[in-house]
């Protein structure tokens, strides 16, 4: 369970290409990133990493580390 | 156990107006997020009631259509019980208004109750109880909803997704039905996921007059007061977690195991949210009909749809488990037997009563 393998889960269900992320990149700026990306977010947290992603986690995040961090926070959480 | 026992679905109908909106043609996505808003939502188009259709005049098409299969006198029903959100006025109760209008004698019981996306559930285990606690012999759940006529047409979050329906289940004293098998739940701290916050007493507005100016939202988008609004994240990731067990429940009450029932029958919010749950309880797309890609949302009306959209599945007899879950939060989950050739296929109305 590391970052880099959790940017390529992202970038798969945002539908973009993996290279064009960073743990810095403020996801929600992308031109492409758009409300249905939130649940594609929301979907792939729960398939892969077995936790649930809330709308406000969501909302409260700007980078795809920020998101790691609820993401990899809920797992440890979950154990 | 939690369970309705001797009551038997006879039959289940469901009915539609003819107006059909494509997420094509929708001005308010550009092209390529109408492509993108379909993928992701399974919507590809939706009916729509015309100006002066109601949920009261859909339900009573269905009602009139399971009447008429089943051969029954409205004079032999006794209890007549609406779920809507979408009445026909605030006061009074539009199932006594329906009572009048189906020819129902005035010894049938009629209620209403304001509920959504649980509705079926929640009405098998009413429905079921009150006659079966009675001794009614007859009853007729009708769920429907025009949610078209509740959000702002611009509102890309919650416009596209919904479509208008009405249905009736017929139900009937059987002491040789299987068990009802039910789990219900209510989780009110969610209540901001879904809500139309203006028109009712506690939000302290005028009445609602279509005069009201227009307010932003916090995510930007302009509404009346008594326009819906639809938080899809947190409806989402409420019904990725905690349905799941809902069903899991209502399944292992029932005694039968998930490979038992014929089918998994789920409110139709979403085909992301359907197919994670679905992936979750092991059953596979041929065990999930579903409805949402030419009805979209039908709200409270989305399992009966879903159920006469796929009609032909249900020319024998089916073991079914069926989960409503959203506006509340309310979720439910309800294992039940449909008889042979009691699923009609939808009808087209767009008549007024």
């Amino acid at each position: 369970m590391t970052i880099d393998d959790f940017i390529g889960k992202f970038a798969f269900a945002i539908e973009v290409d993996a290279d064009t992320l960073t743990p810095d990149t403020r996801y929600k700026e992308l031109p492409s990133w758009d409300s249905l990306n939130t649940l594609a977010v929301i979907a792939m947290a729960d398939a892969d990493y077995g936790v649930t992603v809330t709308g406000r986690d969501i909302e409260a995040s700007a980078t795809v580390a920020d998101i790691w961090a609820i993401v990899s926070s809920k797992c440890a959480a979950a154990k | 156990m939690n369970a309705v026992t001797g009551v038997a679905l006879r039959a289940v109908t469901a009915a539609t107006p003819t107006r059909v909106a494509r997420t094509a043609d929708y001005a308010y996505l550009e092209p390529d997020e109408r492509q993108r808003f379909q993928k992701a939502t399974g919507i590809a188009e939706r009916r729509i009631v015309a100006a002066g259709q109601c949920a009261s005049d859909l339900c009573l098409a269905a009602a009139k259509a399971a009447l008429a299969h089943l051969g029954w006198d409205p004079a032999s029903v006794g209890a007549l019980i609406l779920i809507t959100q979408t009445g026909d006025q605030p006061v009074p109760a539009t199932s006594i208004v329906l009572q009048d209008k189906l020819g129902l004698p005035s010894a049938c019981m009629a209620f209403d109750i304001n509920l959504g996306c649980s509705s079926y559930p929640y009405g098998l285990a009413v429905a079921g109880s009150v006659m079966r606690t009675l001794g009614i012999a007859r009853g007729l759940l009708l769920i429907g909803d025009v949610s078209s006529r509740l959000c702002a047409e611009h509102d890309k979050s919650a416009w596209p997704l919904f479509g208008d329906a009405g249905s009736a289940t017929a139900l009937e004293l059987d002491e040789s039905a299987p068990p009802i098998h039910l789990d219900l739940c209510s989780d009110g701290a969610g209540k901001e996921a879904i809500i139309i916050p203006g028109g009712g007493l506690a939000s302290r507005l005028p009445p609602v007059d279509g005069h009201i100016a227009d307010a932003i939202g916090s995510d930007g988008v302009p509404r009346r007061a008594d326009n819906l609004v639809l938080r899809g994240a947190d409806i989402f990731s409420f019904a990725i977690s905690r349905v799941p067990g809902s069903i899991q429940r209502a399944i292992a009450s029932s005694g039968r195991a998930a490979q038992d029932f014929d089918f998994l029958l789920l409110h139709q919010a979403n085909r992301m949210i359907n197919d994670t749950i679905a992936r979750k309880l092991g059953f596979a797309s041929d065990r999930v009909p579903t409805s949402i890609e030419h009805y979209g949302n039908t709200s409270s009306a989305s399992i009966p749809v879903t159920l006469c959209a796929n009609a032909a599945l249900f020319d024998v007899p089916r073991w079914v488990v069926a989960s409503g879950f959203g506006v509340g939060l309310s979720w439910g989950s309800a294992t039940f037997q449909l008889p042979a050739a009691a699923v009609l296929p939808c009808i087209d109305t767009d008549d007024v009563h």
